[in-house]
């Protein structure tokens, strides 16, 4: 029995009252186990995002509780909230959010340099995380010099520089080509065997596909639950159309 | 399989049955895992009747590996045939008519409900889906394989929006009779 | 023609889409004009107003006086002056007239005044010009010279006593042979005398008091004093060469106390023009300072305008717009804004003027309104545009040649990257990293915010420096104009601060949005809203504790420029009291606008589709 990372009851975040009250994360149980490749999947709008940031502390529910790595968090000071996204969350954004001013490794060195961390330190950590996202040549290139694929690779490091316990991903293969997007897969695929724990959102197919565990969202709340792992193989030779 | 690919392999120059094969194995990568060894040969045997290709039995010929030891090549009609086919412009289509009327008589007769019908397929294109993006995942970049491993994990994934829109509109419908 | 309307329409509706930010240019260019037109105006004030009095008075190219010893009581020798006239380069001359101390009552106030015997008819030289009543007829009554009339509140056909006896005031008037009240030189005794140093204290004649002058006839002048013995005198001379005047003077410097002394007219005109003209250099010294942080501080909101505009401007270019027709929308703007500073400048500095020139009655043309010549209209307005053309120039030209594409994909300015302070930043606590890589980002920024900083210490520095000195001189020669330049001083140095913290808080603000985007991703990253609050802030406080620095080694140079005199260098303890106190200052004016920022929420900021 593995133990649960992250788990939410009831998650509400409404915004605005009244007649334009809008209910863009209505009551969401969700729990994540550790080492679990979680996706959360639907349509622009259906409050992914929102959901992404209550979990990771970028925001702060209306009504409902999360416990993120034995703690309860929906409480707490913005920090404190603060130290939390530091220490325990890694966030990978659609737009990458990386800092044009800065270098590949400075950018990925920056999450444990505002965490205290010794700079030689942090510089050791950016260094292996960039060999490991297969961008150790480009650590000293700006980001504005990479390929959109690249970039999501730096942002992932970046998103990994203090260990997290929990890997949030918002939609990040959103504005990358198909090739791209495999290399991001590839790298999620890693991050998975070697037992991280990952939440995406995303309205891509194949990243959904990928994951443990598939969950629709529609209007704020869950609707379906697929469990991926398992299944049909060997079929490919079907889908290529050359049995018969 | 279409006996023209066969055929097209051999316009490079004349091949043994099993060179054949490596080829197709490595076009197809992880796709072509799923051939039977025995189908080029039955595609290559066809292609000899049909006077398309000829073939070339080193002497002395046992009768063993007699399949293995030959070397196919095209015939003039063959080269002809090869160049007929690469003009082609056919394309397979997806039989989508055949699930829509699936949902339609579904939903007509009152035998199942044709959101669960939607629902069961989405599964079933989501496992493909995955087979698909993993193999592809594997696959090293730049390879023939990862290349139609792309197309067939972006047809499944217009294969999936379709049915998402079936869903969108079986929900509403039901809501709304 | 509609070119020209349409430029202007879509500069005013910009303007009004931001109404604070238009305000702020307009208070920064406005502070400029209004001091330079103040500075314009003192400069037409000085020297004019004596020359026409000198002019129209028949005024005396020397000043010849004797006066009985102060300290034995031997009387005058009125001799010494008529030899004196008859010296070769004496080309006419007035007297000797006889002079009596005596004081002078009215309205239950008492003033020491110096009585001046003279005739009816008119003297060749020094024939005083009556801007009231008449000149003396023989009779009993006076006249009054203007400035001394005026601080006492005399007025023509008033009654006043004088050495006891009721006199009637016959008329006012004024005189280039004396600089106005109460700056007199005196023919008579007056205080402070001083031997090696020394004040006399003891001595045989009474002692004047920052005498007022009042003309009498010749045997008034005579009966006003208590003794003939104690009666001075003074003869006025014209010279055949004007420019001879200090020469001549300085080729007979008195000896002893019989002995004539001399003043020749320079050092009237020195006397009557010295304030003014120090009060001048001062106001136009803070012009300039006032016009370079105006200049800094329209550049800040111009450019963090200009950033926030660029997709304006991509839009104006897309539906057609020249890059001319941009730039020239965009510098329509800061023109039309630097019109109205300009005329609310010139309009101020035109009110103001008077209550720092008014330097009493005393000369021709001295009590009238300084007047705003078309010269200093022009300067001023000129100078207002050139602050909005010089600040909008660069990023108007930059905005107009951005590339439509870019603009509208709203491709901010991108920041800049000094390697070695990010570098170095990696070493130092976390709110020190955020401040000096958000500081990095904009280069300029910083070095506009190190400049007006610089320039304003060094204001501050300098007007402490001279305030200091004026006090002193204050100390020991109360002069109320002596004191209405520390009140320029007081204005210059309160404006120069008042701009500056408009300058901090702009930039701040500018700082504040070229950041949010980076703000929220590192507190994504985890930094704390207080982190971020104290690099926000710190990215300001320290350019303005460097330009602290620069200022307070600045201002004793910039002191030594304007005032030629001994600089007297403010206490060491002075610059660190200043240096600290624009540290806190600082920060206690980005403080807000920095938490405000730093806990502004993240998410939808994270939500932009494009960084
Ligand atoms: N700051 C906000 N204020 C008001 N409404 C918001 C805000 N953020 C998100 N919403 C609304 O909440 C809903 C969910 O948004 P979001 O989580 O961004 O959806 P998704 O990421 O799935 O596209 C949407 O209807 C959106 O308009
Ligand atoms: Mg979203």
């Amino acid at each position: 029995m593995s133990t649960t990372i992250l788990s939410t009851r009831g998650l509400t975040k409404t915004y605005g009252d009244g007649e334009s009250l809008v209910r863009a994360v209505d009551g969401v149980d969700l729990d994540v186990a550790a080492g679990e490749t979680v996706a959360v999947m639907g349509p622009s709008g259906c409050g992914k995002s929102t959901l992404l940031h209550l979990v990771g502390g970028l925001d702060r529910p209306t009504a409902g509780e999360i416990h993120l790595a034995g703690r309860r968090v929906d409480q707490l000071t913005e920090r404190t909230l603060a130290r939390l996204r530091r220490t325990d969350v890694g966030f990978v954004f659609q737009a990458f959010h990386l800092m044009d001013e800065l270098t590949v490794v400075e950018n990925v060195e920056l999450p444990a340099l505002l965490a205290g961390r010794s700079p030689r330190a942090a510089r050791a950590r950016a260094t292996e995380l960039l060999r490991r996202v297969g961008l150790a040549a480009k650590a000293a290139a700006l980001p504005t010099a990479l390929s959109g694929g690249q970039r999501q690779r730096v942002a992932v490091a970046r998103a990994l520089s203090n260990e997290p316990v929990l890997v949030l991903a918002d939609e990040p293969t959103g504005n990358l080509d198909s090739a791209a997007t495999l290399d991001v897969l590839r790298l999620f695929e890693e991050l998975h065997e070697a037992g991280q724990t990952l939440v995406i959102v995303t309205h891509d197919e194949r990243i959904a596909a990928t994951a443990d565990r598939l969950i629709s969202m529609r209007d704020g709340a869950f609707v379906d639950e697929t469990r991926l792992t398992g299944g049909t193989s060997g079929r490919l030779g079907a889908l290529a159309e050359l049995e018969g | 399989m279409q006996q023209e690919v066969v055929l097209a392999l051999l316009a490079k120059e004349p091949s043994h049955g099993y060179q054949l094969r490596a080829r197709l194995r490595q076009a197809l990568g992880p796709v072509g895992e799923a051939m039977n060894a025995g189908q080029v040969y039955v595609v290559l045997t066809r292609l000899e009747k049909a006077g398309l290709v000829t073939t070339e039995s080193p002497a002395p010929a046992t009768a063993k590996d007699t399949a293995d030891r030959k070397t196919y090549a095209l015939t003039a009609k063959g080269q002809h045939r090869v160049a007929e086919w690469l003009t082609e412009v056919s394309w397979p289509k997806p039989d989508l008519a055949e699930f829509h009327l699936k949902l339609v008589a579904a939903a007509a007769a009152g035998l199942a409900d044709p959101l669960s019908i939607v629902d069961t397929q989405r599964r079933e294109l989501l496992r493909r889906l995955r087979e698909a993006q993993r193999a592809a995942m594997a696959e090293p970049d730049g390879s023939d394989a990862a290349l139609l491993l792309e197309g067939i994990v972006l047809r499944l994934q217009a294969d999936l929006r379709w049915l998402e829109a079936c869903e969108r509109s079986w929900t509403t419908r039901r809501s709304a009779p | 023609m509609g070119r020209l309307l349409l430029i202007a329409r879509l500069a005013g509706r910009d303007l009004r889409r931001r109404p604070a930010e238009a305000a702020l240019l307009l208070l920064a260019i406005t502070a400029a004009t209004t001091t330079l037109t103040l500075g314009l105006v003192m400069h037409g004030v000085a020297g004019d107003p004596y020359q026409r009095t000198r002019e129209a008075s028949a005024g005396p190219d020397v000043v010849a006086s004797v006066m009985p010893d102060p300290v034995t009581g031997a009387p005058a020798d009125p001799a010494v002056l008529t030899e004196l006239s008859g010296a070769d380069e004496i080309a006419a001359s007035s007297g000797p007239f006889p002079v009596a101390g005596t004081t002078v009552e009215v309205g239950g106030r008492t003033a020491d005044v110096q009585a001046v015997g003279r005739p009816a008819e008119p003297a060749d030289v020094d024939r005083p010009i009556v801007t009231d009543g008449e000149w003396l007829g023989g009779g009993d009554g006076v006249v009054v010279e203007a400035a001394f009339a005026d601080a006492l509140g005399i007025e023509a056909g008033d009654t006043v006593t004088l050495g006891g006896e009721s006199v009637e005031v016959a008329g006012i008037a004024v005189t280039a042979a004396m600089t106005p009240y109460p700056a007199a030189s005196c023919l008579v005794v007056c205080t402070p005398i001083t031997i090696n140093g020394e004040p006399v204290r003891d001595m045989a004649v009474d002692v004047l008091e920052e005498p007022g002058l009042i003309w009498v006839g010749e045997s008034m002048a005579t009966s006003l004093a208590a003794d003939p013995d104690d009666l001075a005198y003074v003869s006025y001379l014209r010279l055949d060469d004007p420019d001879a005047a200090q020469a001549f003077a300085d080729a007979r410097i008195p000896n002893g106390p019989m002995d004539a002394m001399l003043e020749p007219w320079p050092h009237i005109y020195e006397q009557v023009t010295h304030i003014e003209r120090n009060a001048q250099r001062v106001l136009l010294t803070g012009a300039w300072l006032l016009g370079i942080l105006a200049v800094a501080s329209v550049a800040v909101l111009v450019g963090g305008r200009m950033a926030d505009q660029t997709r304006r401007v991509g839009l104006l270019k897309a539906v057609g717009g020249t890059p001319g027709l941009v730039a020239a929308v965009l510098l329509a703007e800061y023109v039309l804004v630097a019109l109205v500073a300009a005329a609310a400048g010139l309009v101020a500095g035109g009110l103001t003027a008077p209550a720092i020139t008014d330097r009493a009655a005393g000369l021709l043309g001295g009590a009238a309104t300084p007047s705003l010549t078309a010269a200093t209209v022009a300067t001023v307005t000129a100078v207002a545009l050139g602050v909005a053309v010089v600040a909008t120039f660069v990023p108007a030209v930059r905005a107009a040649r951005t590339s439509t594409v870019a603009a509208l994909n709203d491709a901010a300015r991108p920041p800049r990257r000094v390697g070695w302070l990010i570098a170095l930043s990696a070493r130092l606590p976390v709110a020190v990293l955020i401040a000096v890589r958000v500081a990095g980002r904009r280069p300029r920024r910083v070095a506009l915010s190190i400049a007006s900083m610089t320039v304003t210490v060094s204001g501050i520095v300098a007007a402490l420096a001279a305030n200091a000195e004026l006090n002193t001189q204050l100390a020991s020669d109360p002069d109320p104009r002596m004191e209405r330049l520390g009140d320029v001083l007081a204005v210059i140095t309160v404006t120069l601060v008042a701009l500056a913290a408009v300058n901090t808080v702009v930039a701040t603000w500018a700082t504040v949005l070229d950041v949010r985007y980076s703000s929220a991703v590192t507190r994504a990253l985890g930094a704390t809203p207080a982190q971020l609050a104290a690099g926000l802030s710190l990215a300001q406080v320290l350019p303005a504790f460097l330009g602290a620095v620069l200022g307070s080694a600045g201002g004793p140079l910039l002191y030594d420029a304007v005032d030629q005199d001994d600089v007297v260098l403010p206490p060491a303890w002075w610059l660190v009291a200043v240096v600290v106190g624009v540290v806190v200052a600082v920060s206690a004016l980005t403080v807000v606008p920095a938490r405000l920022a730093a806990r502004r929420p993240v998410a939808p900021m994270l939500q932009g589709e494009l960084a």
